[in-house]
């Protein structure tokens, strides 16, 4: 019995120390940049994420069943056939409404940026990041679609992020909230430079901005199209706070980004062409660096 | 409860059933009521459910498992989850004749105690990748409602998973 116990123990060290040694290795090699979803987990996220998009609709669903018809249960008889009628009607102006909305709000969106030579590929929201700590969200554009990793994500207001990872139907974008993004920006007015990184909540701090720039309230941050992800030029953000102390070498500035995230509903993917171009460069870079 | 190895799987699979089917709700649902800055880790509250009641030599693959269905749903891996999950299920090991489950509150206290540690390991991990403590700060103000709301859960869904694992009520870790 005794010897049981000590193969079970010796058992568990043994799968302790290679799970242990294996998620270690995992965290050391992983890629910030970009990640490939595996086939067995493009399998798991094209499966679950319409349940995702399901449970949005629903809710939708819901809502506007809670909006229209349940208030309307304890009308008197003799007004039931006239406000249902009213309520059709006004239920047919509701979407008619939504639908104006939705058309112009995506016209607007494949208006913006029309001197971009990329194509645009439109997409909505279905999901965010299971985890607080990062700032992911989830769309119903995949490969299939045309979307190629590390794509621009935008919409009218400005720059949201990028592609970090995708399955045939969904992709997941790195939003420009999360720490773990970094985008090189400029202040419109000066010209300065710096990296745009996640800060809190809704906030991004540029950091590496010379202490001698003259950065004000209000001035307008665009990507710099540095870093092969961004095109230059988009609308990322504006100053809200400037720190400048009497010693040290940059500044301390936040930057409120233009894209109301708590209100994202479609978005536009911006896919270059020439990527296997880029990517040849990337490589023979890096080919060249291991030299 | 020492668990035999073929009823791991079934179990295992209900549970990670249950995890999706949370995940699922937690990142569709959360986000339309503008809950963006806050999300309900359920995969913690299950591993910390397997590392309390069961005991198998298999336990650290059960983690990997439960992380590596976890990480369909977010960017963040299963590698940081699993090292953190590993490590507790060894401290709590060591612990087990002195953790009880016998009362909701007694559940609760053990529970946050737990993911307290578990902030602990991955903020560790999360500082020596990116050397910057400010970001563990900000970690920490989220962690705190997330964990309460994950303590305060915790009680019914282990009572929940003990139906799935086929635990005895008799409120106790060890066997």
């Amino acid at each position: 019995m005794k010897m049981m116990l000590d193969e079970g123990s010796r058992l568990k060290t043994i799968i302790n120390i290679i799970v242990l040694s294996a998620a270690l290795y995992g965290v050391t090699t992983r890629n910030v940049d970009v990640r490939e979803a595996t086939i067995f987990e493009s399998l798991l996220m094209d499966t679950l994420a319409p349940l995702q998009r399901g449970v949005s609709s629903i809710h939708d669903r819901v809502v506007s069943a809670v909006d229209h018809y349940i208030l309307n249960v304890q009308a008197s008889k003799e007004n039931i056939q006239l406000k249902r009628d009213v309520d059709e009607l006004r239920n047919q102006l509701f979407s008619m409404n939504q639908i104006t909305k939705e058309n112009e709000r995506l016209k607007k969106l494949l208006r913006f940026g029309e001197n971009i030579k990329r194509k645009k590929i439109l997409a909505q929201i279905v999901g965010w990041d299971a985890s607080s700590d990062f700032r992911v969200l989830r769309i119903n554009k995949g490969a299939s679609d045309g979307i190629k990793l590390q794509s621009t994500v935008v919409t009218s207001q400005g720059v949201v992020g990028y592609i970090y990872r995708m399955t045939d139907h969904f992709a997941d974008i790195l939003t420009i909230l999360d720490p773990i993004n970094r985008v090189d920006v400029l202040i419109d007015r000066t010209r300065s430079n710096g990296i745009l990184e996640g800060f809190s909540g809704w906030k991004c701090l540029m950091k590496y901005v010379t202490r001698t720039d003259p950065v004000k309230l209000n001035d307008m941050v665009v990507t710099s199209g540095l870093g092969n992800i961004y095109p230059k030029g988009l609308k990322v953000g504006l100053v809200s706070k400037v720190e400048r102390e009497s010693y040290g070498i940059t500044q301390y500035i936040e930057v409120e980004p233009s894209v109301d995230f708590s209100k994202l509903e479609e978005v536009v993917v911006l896919v270059a062409d020439n990527d296997s171009k880029k990517r040849l460069e990337w490589k023979a870079l890096d080919d060249s660096e291991a030299d | 409860m020492r668990v035999n190895t073929v009823e791991i799987l079934p179990s295992l699979f209900i549970t990670i059933l249950i995890l999706f089917l949370l995940e699922v709700l937690s990142t569709s649902v959360l986000p339309l009521f503008g809950l963006v800055n806050y999300m309900i880790p359920f995969n913690v509250l299950i591993i910390l459910f397997l590392g309390f009641k069961i005991e198998s030599p298999y336990l650290a693959i059960m983690i990997l498992c439960v992380q590596y269905a976890h990480s369909i749903f977010t960017i963040e891996g299963w590698e940081m989850g699993t090292i953190a999950g590993v490590l507790i299920c060894i401290v709590i090991s060591y612990l087990r004749d002195l953790l009880h489950f016998s009362s909701n509150l007694l559940t609760i206290v053990t529970t946050q105690l737990f993911q307290f540690l578990w902030f602990l390991v991955t903020s560790s991990l999360l500082y020596l990748k990116l050397g910057d403590f400010g970001y563990i700060i900000q970690k920490f103000w989220r962690f705190l409602p997330e964990s309460i709301v994950l303590s305060l859960l915790a009680p019914f869904f282990f009572s929940f998973l003990d139906k799935v694992w086929r635990v005895r009520g008799e409120g106790l870790m060890a066997e």
